[in-house]
């Protein structure tokens, strides 16, 4: 596509004067993560909401595709996001950005419902640390597609143990039964797999 | 499983996904308590499985999570429910019951008059709730056409405010139809793209597929840049748009970071 000249079309000049767009200016967007937080913990349940029109969605999509039934995955979604509003104080910016955070604990709280257990790491013990900005809906969609891209060009190997771990739940053993690899085999191909898709995201 | 100092890179992966027995798990934590170092690299593995996490499928939510939500944490109590018609039961056994049936009938009336009683009440109920809402749209309609009527006023003074010697931010509005696939972009405040780059902006369609490109511009020494009518495929609903740096030849896909984005409305205007 060739780049359009300079300026082909002078900007009116009354755009100067007007207020710099934002997010929330062309969307629903209004606040950051940090700020809404800090007013779910004064007990605003329109920040609240806010949170949970950002997220609810990524959230409930992590948890269906673990779970593949939409009741039991609204079922974790509604309750990720409840003891969020009930225990503001079990995240907090040093465990790494609300969405990462959210992802976490939606795919391990799925998991949990999968294998009818009890919780198995308390959502106030996970730091999730990741330079990866996902507060607005491009920077989100822009994200998924690169990670998306980053996978499918995984070896196969690579992207089957790591499903199967990831979205499964299985364990290294099942995984080895399963595909008849060596238990090392797949330990190093679901790490490997996570390595490169850190290095790729990095670059 | 651990090495004399830290546990190895494969097993600590295991332990970020909790696909280890809680044996296994109990022996790593232990240490975690312990090392910084473990610690901070089971972070960043859990900031890896994040990614992986999104790389899932989108999938709306299903009707109504949205108000079960609001009303579980107290935000829009439900309307008042509407009692249910109470059933009424008749048993033709004329014969042998013939001498209660006036009884019966007169149970059955007063059963129906109190739920009826029951639902003028709540009627009210909800007849007044309609008033007090017709109430507050009046007033922010009457509140909305003041606003209109100061936006739109001919000699109304337009100021944009900055905090002092802060560089202007960069910004940009798109004027999108779908249909015809038909955009403008005027871009301002932009740094001057380096040699060999240019801007390039983006949709990001509704359907969750990929960014689309569309266009590349570079700005003018006084950092404004636009885009008229790029060549977009028709019909393409967009949920938001962002602007990248990238190669001068345009790229497929979006490199990091987004220097603007916006979404847009979910009303769609």
């Amino acid at each position: 596509m060739p780049v359009q000249p300079n300026n082909p079309m002078p900007p009116d000049p009354r755009n100067q004067d007007e207020e710099a767009p934002s997010s929330g200016r062309y969307g629903s967007e209004v606040g950051s993560d940090k700020s809404l937080m800090e007013r779910v913990r004064v007990r605003e349940q329109q920040a609240m909401a806010e949170i949970f029109d950002r997220y609810a969605g990524l959230v409930y999509s992590v948890a269906l595709r673990v779970l593949k039934d939409s009741s039991h995955a609204e079922d974790v979604t509604q309750e990720i996001f409840f003891q969020l509003w009930r225990n503001p104080d079990s995240f907090s910016s040093s465990r790494g950005a609300l969405a990462t955070w959210l992802l976490v604990v939606a795919r391990n709280r799925a998991i949990d419902h999968l294998r009818q257990r009890r919780p198995g790491v308390p959502v106030d013990e996970v730091v999730a640390e990741s330079a990866t900005n996902m507060q607005s809906e491009a920077e989100r969609s822009i994200m998924m597609e690169r990670v998306r891209g980053i996978i499918d060009d995984l070896p196969q190997e690579q992207q089957r143990s790591l499903q199967m771990a990831f979205f499964d739940g299985l364990s290294h053993s099942e995984i080895a039964e399963k595909t008849g690899q060596p238990l090392g085999t797949v330990k190093t191909r679901i790490r490997s797999a996570l390595t490169s898709l850190r290095k790729r995201l990095e670059q | 499983m651990t090495d004399a100092q830290h546990i190895a890179q494969d097993d600590l992966a295991l332990y970020a996904l909790q696909t280890l027995s809680r044996d296994e798990s109990a022996a790593m934590r232990e240490h975690l308590s312990e090392c910084a170092v473990c610690r901070a690299e089971l972070a960043r593995l859990r900031g890896d499985l994040a990614m992986v996490a999104l790389s899932v499928d989108q999938h709306p939510l299903p009707s109504g999570a949205r108000e079960r939500f609001a009303q579980r944490i107290g935000l829009s109590p439900r309307a008042t429910k509407l009692a249910e018609p109470v059933p009424i039961y008749r048993e033709s056994r004329f014969g042998r019951v013939a001498g209660w049936v006036g009884w019966v009938a007169a149970a059955a009336c007063l059963i129906v008059a109190a739920g009826l009683g029951f639902e003028v009440r709540s009627l009210r109920a909800r007849l007044l709730d309609k008033n007090s809402r017709i109430a507050s749209l009046e007033a922010s309609e009457s509140r909305a056409k003041q606003v209109d009527e100061l936006l739109t006023a001919p000699t109304a003074q337009r100021v944009f405010l900055t905090a002092p010697k802060t560089p202007p931010t960069p910004s940009g509005r798109v004027v999108y139809l779908a249909p015809r696939g038909a955009l403008m972009l005027q871009a301002n405040n932009l740094a001057p793209a380096p040699a060999g780059k240019a801007y390039e902006l983006w949709v990001i369609p509704a359907d969750g597929s990929a960014p689309i490109p569309a266009g590349l511009f570079r700005p003018d020494a006084e950092g404004n840049g636009s885009l008229v009518l790029p060549p977009i495929p028709p019909g393409i609903k967009a949920k938001a748009f962002g602007v990248t740096l990238e190669d001068s030849a345009g790229s497929k896909t979006p490199t990091a970071p987004i220097l603007m984005a916006g979404s847009v409305p979910q009303n769609g205007g």
